[in-house]
């Protein structure tokens, strides 16, 4: 029951996070997100592998990705996403399509391993498509990037299927690469900033020949 | 059956009778004459009608004539069941009360021969009562056919005017094509079945994939009647351009014969895959949305009211859905509520809105115009036409105290069943149905909002209503003794509820013990109880305010105008504008755009501003396909010459191949 | 049974404005101030039942009837309703659907009343407030098809209290959902900020205060009266919809509801003081956010298995 209101508010938070324009606002909601995410290892498996998991979890995605994040729109003083590519509310009703088919999809795997709630893979299928249309349908570096995060916390939960199963060394692998992804797009958005006056990935059209 | 035959002859001989004094249509006795050959044989031939209806509904004994000529193909087999019977009684019923205001509309009309429109609209009568009648499919098909003949004349009555022929055609195009699929549905089950009559129909058995063959050719075929999306494309053109009552009967029986066709194919065919039932909620939910949505953008009455019929077969076709859905299930009580809820539905359909039809064609006689956005102000020069309007708007709003929301009762009630006992594949549908059908209550509710009070509130906008004066008591008595219906449906349900379950359970083929039957009304005289208490708070409240105001000052003053001291008449909030905000959440399915240029300056010239609705059906599918055959058509101008010997040496031709296929 | 329905009246006719007067209190609490007194919303009331009436001469007789038709279908729409201890004097089959049309009624009695005055002003709300309640009207309807499938019922008084003990250790997520989405509705219906902000008298930017722009003295008080009635009915089902009541003696039923109704009026308080207005044209997408919310519920229950 615990771990499937985890799973619910990770969900909600998602949806939260697509439904909004200010780019602070979002940032704090991928903050909650992340903490209740760093609990559900304890939830499915207690043990050692997951509290390291847990702990690694609340480092990086809690303190240092979001205080990278604000660090960027400080920078770069933006404060909302003002034109979408797709509409909020259009994002919002095609965000709930998706989960409605990532509940389908998921209703219809068949998964090797015995999964603890039937639950989990249907919200982190959920999740990732959040992540996704966020990649998709916004502008700014940061948005996207916030997006790309969203996804990963989407991909950290079906991981914990296998929770038992893999070593902590790929998994902290992952969450480095992630780290330093997040660094790198942080310091692109810096650039795309100081070339064109504004932190918008359309601009990068112009760099074709 | 003594009675629907006599009815039907009444009707025969007034329509020959008619013709007969069609001679001197201009001269004032004549006139009078057909008038009272008409309203005589109207009258007489509809209550004959609705009395053998009502017959066969209250003692449940299907009655059949048959005629032993032999016709050419099959017999003249004319049969009511309780299904023929419900759709019966609502035609007899709009079509009288549409006729006799009929009478009074076309008054003024001096200059048309209205003898020949009359007995246009008994031949109408006569065909539709046999095609809901018929029990052979060529019998059926030819009433059809008639009945799609004599309503183009009756949509054509003001052929002066371009839009007018214009539509006409459409309709006689499209209609056409939909008879087309008909005839081919009726083929394959002839073959199948090795008869044409009905009864023995639907003793054959029909394998799966030609069960979902004959339901897609059923579809587009009574589809293209009902108006189903994107079908639909003759309904709006054809509906406003005809006179006031004839657009009554059109939205309120003839489209309501897909509806009947449909279910006489569900009926015969009865074993259908499950993707038949997906089909028929999805164009269900297509329809109702689609339609009201399409209907909040007009800015004409009637043409508003045409989506709205669209909206409401996509109720229709909702509860047939469940209906079907059931069926297939078989899950007896879903397939029951569900079919009464849509029969229901078309009977209550048939009533408010032939009343709003009717209301519209008042108010455009009495104004000169149905454009929403000119009139306004009108509730107190028309008294009649705009309170029976109102009644009619919170009819189709589905609102408790009238029949539309009994009739929606039934549909929710049966896709709510739908949810509790089908599997996932069910449950997922029905509740998208129960949303869909929630979103077309609140769109219906903000479009009668819109126009109610466009038209009849506040102030005229553009049209001078100084001297609007009500129409004669021989239009606004027909729509009051509608309007009663509605009131006597929403408030005693019982009867007619129990009507509908009676006609769905020949769907159903199966025997509903009258406890059942209890157990569906039972909710519905709660209701009536629930909606007691509101009326007696509403008298308390009435009460103590009438007793307030013997101790406290009332004054009559202008709209405050928030501070703005001479506001004008055209500062009102306009229908175009009330229904920005929801077109504006909705602007890319509907194409919305709103056009214009604003006033600039310190001393701002004239701006002006229009919104439009795009129909994407038309413009996207059917016009290109229109084209397409067109510009095909063309290219087989070669053959033709306009020499006689020719075409005769084509026919020549032509046979001469037949036979030689026929020997090979 | 008409004393039930009498004495469940009188309860929500009684008890109302309080909600409104703990809300303001809260809110008042909320900035250090003391705040006017509990009561106030009865005083505002009690005041205008002391005024005569002022009416346009553009009006007709439906500018007056709206406000009755309006207080009378929301108080007619609480029999339906179980309070705590109080059992619902009216349960049939299928009255959920009753229930959400008399609000249906209800708005469109308001709205053509709107239109009746001929002032921009109020044709403005009466379009909004059209346009939003359509959005809202679906959402509601999904949270009842949640409701519906768990307690395997259509009657307002099982869904919300029937087996919902259990349904909240098994669903407890798609629980928490509905009352997400429905505590959205609940703030569009009765004008709270985020949607609308009930104290404000800036025409611009108001739904529902603006509607009622016109109406003075009795007719005022009606409406009044009428939406502290609606928040008190729609804010009651919340409740329920919330806290498991099944099984308790009807004295703990009591006690946990009026004490959930508190609660929830403080909540609202405090939502109310640290939320902004938003943007007119971003109320549509947090409708939409509750309709997903709903959706994903719906989603949890169906994957659940019912």
């Amino acid at each position: 029951m615990w771990l499937e209101l985890a799973l619910i508010w990770i969900v909600f938070l998602g949806v939260a996070i697509l439904g909004n324009n200010r780019l602070g606002t979002m940032i704090q909601l991928f903050t909650l997100q992340s903490l209740v995410l760093s609990a559900t290892p304890l939830l499915v498996h207690p043990g050692k592998h997951a509290v390291v998991m847990a702990l690694g979890t609340v480092v990086l995605k809690v303190f240092l990705m979001p205080n990278l994040l604000f660090w960027a729109i400080r920078h770069v003083s933006i404060r909302r996403e003002v034109q979408p590519l797709i509409g909020y509310g259009k994002t919002l009703m095609l965000g709930g399509f998706l989960m409605g088919v990532a509940f389908l999809i998921s209703s219809r795997m068949d998964l090797p391993v015995k999964e603890t709630s039937n639950l989990l893979v249907p919200c982190a299928f959920s999740v990732v498509m959040i992540g996704f249309l966020l990649l998709v349908s916004r502008f700014k570096a940061i948005t996207q990037v916030i997006g790309y995060l969203v996804m990963e916390n989407g991909i950290f939960l079906f991981a914990l299927l296998l929770l038992d199963k893999t070593p902590l060394l790929v998994e902290m692998g992952i969450l480095l690469d992630i780290f330093v992804g997040v660094l790198v797009m942080g310091i692109v958005v810096n650039h795309i900033n100081q070339e064109f006056g504004s932190a918008s990935t359309i601009n990068l059209t112009n760099l074709r020949d | 059956m003594n009675f629907f035959l006599s009815g039907l002859s009444i009707l025969c001989l007034g329509a020959f009778l008619l013709l007969f004094t069609a001679r001197s249509p201009r001269s004032q006795g004549s006139r009078r004459i057909s008038e009272g050959i008409f309203l005589s044989s109207l009258i007489s031939g509809c209550l004959l009608g609705s009395v053998a209806a009502l017959g066969v509904l209250i003692h449940r004994v299907p009655i059949d004539y048959r005629l032993n000529l032999r016709m050419p193909a099959g017999e003249f087999y004319l049969g009511v069941d309780p299904l023929s019977a419900f759709f019966l009684l609502t035609i007899t019923i709009l079509f009288l009360f549409a006729g006799v205001y009929g009478c009074g509309y076309l008054k003024d009309d001096k200059e048309k021969n209205l003898s020949v429109h009359y007995a246009f609209y008994h031949l109408a009568l006569i065909s539709l009562m046999l095609v809901v009648t018929a029990k052979n499919a060529v019998l059926f098909l030819m009433a059809w056919e008639m009945m799609a003949l004599s309503s183009y004349f009756l949509i054509t009555f003001y052929d002066e005017k371009e839009a007018v022929r214009k539509a006409g055609y459409l309709y006689l195009i499209v209609t056409h094509t939909g008879t087309f699929c008909l005839w081919i549905m009726f083929l394959l089950m002839v073959r199948q079945s090795g008869s044409l009559n009905f009864d023995q129909m639907a003793l054959a058995s029909f394998p799966l994939p030609l069960a979902g063959v004959l339901f897609i050719l059923g579809i587009i075929g009574f589809g293209v009647k009902a108006g189903f999306i994107p079908l639909h494309i003759w309904l709006p053109h054809a509906h406003p351009v005809a006179p006031s009552h004839v657009s009554a009967v059109l939205s309120g029986v003839f489209i309501k014969t897909g509806i009947y066709g449909l279910m006489r194919v569900l009926l015969i065919v009865k074993d259908f895959p499950e993707w038949c039932a997906v089909t028929l909620l999805l164009i269900g939910m297509i329809s109702g949305v689609g339609g009201v949505l399409y209907a909040l953008g007009q800015h004409e009455i009637k043409k508003l009211l045409a989506y709205h019929s669209i909206e409401n077969i996509g109720i229709i076709t909702l509860g047939l859905g469940i209906g079907l859905w059931g069926q297939i299930a078989h899950h007896e009580l879903a397939a029951w509520i569900g079919y009464a809820g849509a029969l229901l539905h078309v009977f209550n359909h048939a009533i408010f809105k032939g009343l709003l039809f009717l209301s519209a064609g008042s108010l455009i006689r009495a104004t000169h115009t149905g454009e929403i956005d000119h009139l306004g102000g009108l509730l107190k020069k028309l008294p009649w036409t705009g309170h029976l309007f109102l009644v009619g708007s919170l009819a189709i709003c589905g609102l408790p105290f009238l029949n539309g929301f009994v009739s929606e009762w039934l549909v929710y009630r049966a896709l709510f069943e739908g949810l509790f006992h089908f599997k996932l594949n069910g449950i997922v549908w029905s509740s998208l149905a129960v949303i869909s059908l929630a979103l077309i209550g609140g769109l219906a509710a903000a479009c009668f909002a819109k126009a109610f009070g466009a038209i009849f509130l506040g102030n005229s906008r553009c049209v001078d209503i100084t001297r609007v004066k009500e129409n004669s008591a021989l239009m606004y008595v027909p729509m009051a003794v509608l309007g009663g219906i509605c009131l006597w449906i929403g408030l005693f349900p019982a009867v007619m509820v129990s009507f509908a379950l009676r006609a769905s359970a020949t769907m159903t083929s199966s025997t509903i013990s009258s406890m059942t039957e209890g157990m569906i009304i039972a909710p519905l005289g709660t209701v009536v109880l629930g909606l007691l208490v509101a009326v007696e708070i509403m008298a308390i409240l009435i009460l103590f305010k009438r007793i307030s105001t013997k101790f406290l000052p009332v004054e009559r003053a202008q709209t405050w105008g928030c501070g703005y001291s001479m506001p004008t008449n055209r500062m009102q909030y306009t229908a175009a504008s009330f229904a920005q905000p929801l077109l504006d959440i909705f602007r890319n399915v509907l194409g919305y755009r709103v056009k214009g240029s604003k006033p600039k300056g310190y001393f701002p010239g004239e701006g002006k501003v229009s919104s439009h609705v795009t129909e994407a059906a038309e413009d996207l599918v059917f016009r290109p396909a229109f084209e397409l055959i067109k510009s095909l058509s063309a290219k087989l101008k070669i053959i033709q010459y306009g020499y006689t010997q020719l075409y005769l040496f084509y026919i020549f031709t032509f046979l001469l191949i037949l036979l030689i296929w026929k020997m090979v | 049974m008409g004393i039930a329905v009498l004495a469940h009246i009188i309860v929500v006719m009684v008890l109302s404005p309080l909600l409104l007067g703990i809300i303001g209190k809260t809110k008042a609490f909320l900035v250090g101030r003391w705040g006017p007194p509990l009561l106030q919303p009865y005083y505002d009331i009690g005041k205008l039942f002391r005024k005569g009436n002022v009416y346009s001469t553009t009006t007709t007789w439906i500018f007056q009837a709206a406000p009755v038709v309006f207080m009378a279908t929301v108080l007619a729409s609480s029999v339906l309703l179980p309070l705590g201890g109080l059992k619902a004097p009216l349960q049939f089959w299928g009255d959920i659907i009753l229930f959400a049309y008399l609000y249906g009624l209800a708005r469109f009695f308001m709205t053509i009343a709107a239109l009746d005055t001929g002032s921009s002003f109020e044709g403005m709300g009466a379009s909004r407030e059209a346009a939003f309640s359509c959005l809202a009207e679906v959402v509601l309807f999904l949270d009842f098809i949640i409701l519906a499938l768990l307690s395997k019922s259509l009657v307002l008084s099982r869904m919300i209290e029937g087996n919902i003990l259990s349904s909240w250790q098994l669903f407890g997520p798609a629980l928490l959902l509905t009352g997400a989405s429905y505590f959205l509705v609940l703030l569009a219906e009765n004008a709270r900020i985020p949607v609308d902000d009930p104290a404000t008298h800036l025409e611009l930017t108001m739904i529902h205060e603006v509607m009622a722009l016109d109406h003075s003295g009795w007719d005022l008080a009606y409406i009044l009266y009428g939406s502290a009635i609606k928040l008190f009915v729609l804010g009651a089902l919340f409740v329920n919809i919330l806290i498991p009541f099944h099984g308790l003696s009807p004295t703990m039923q009591t006690m946990i509801f009026w004490g959930g109704m508190i609660v929830l009026a403080v909540g609202l308080g405090i939502v109310e003081s640290c939320m902004a207005r938003v943007r007119l044209n971003r109320v549509p997408q947090l409708l939409i956010s509750a309709f997903v919310f709903a959706l994903v519920g719906l989603l949890v229950v169906l994957i659940k298995g019912v």
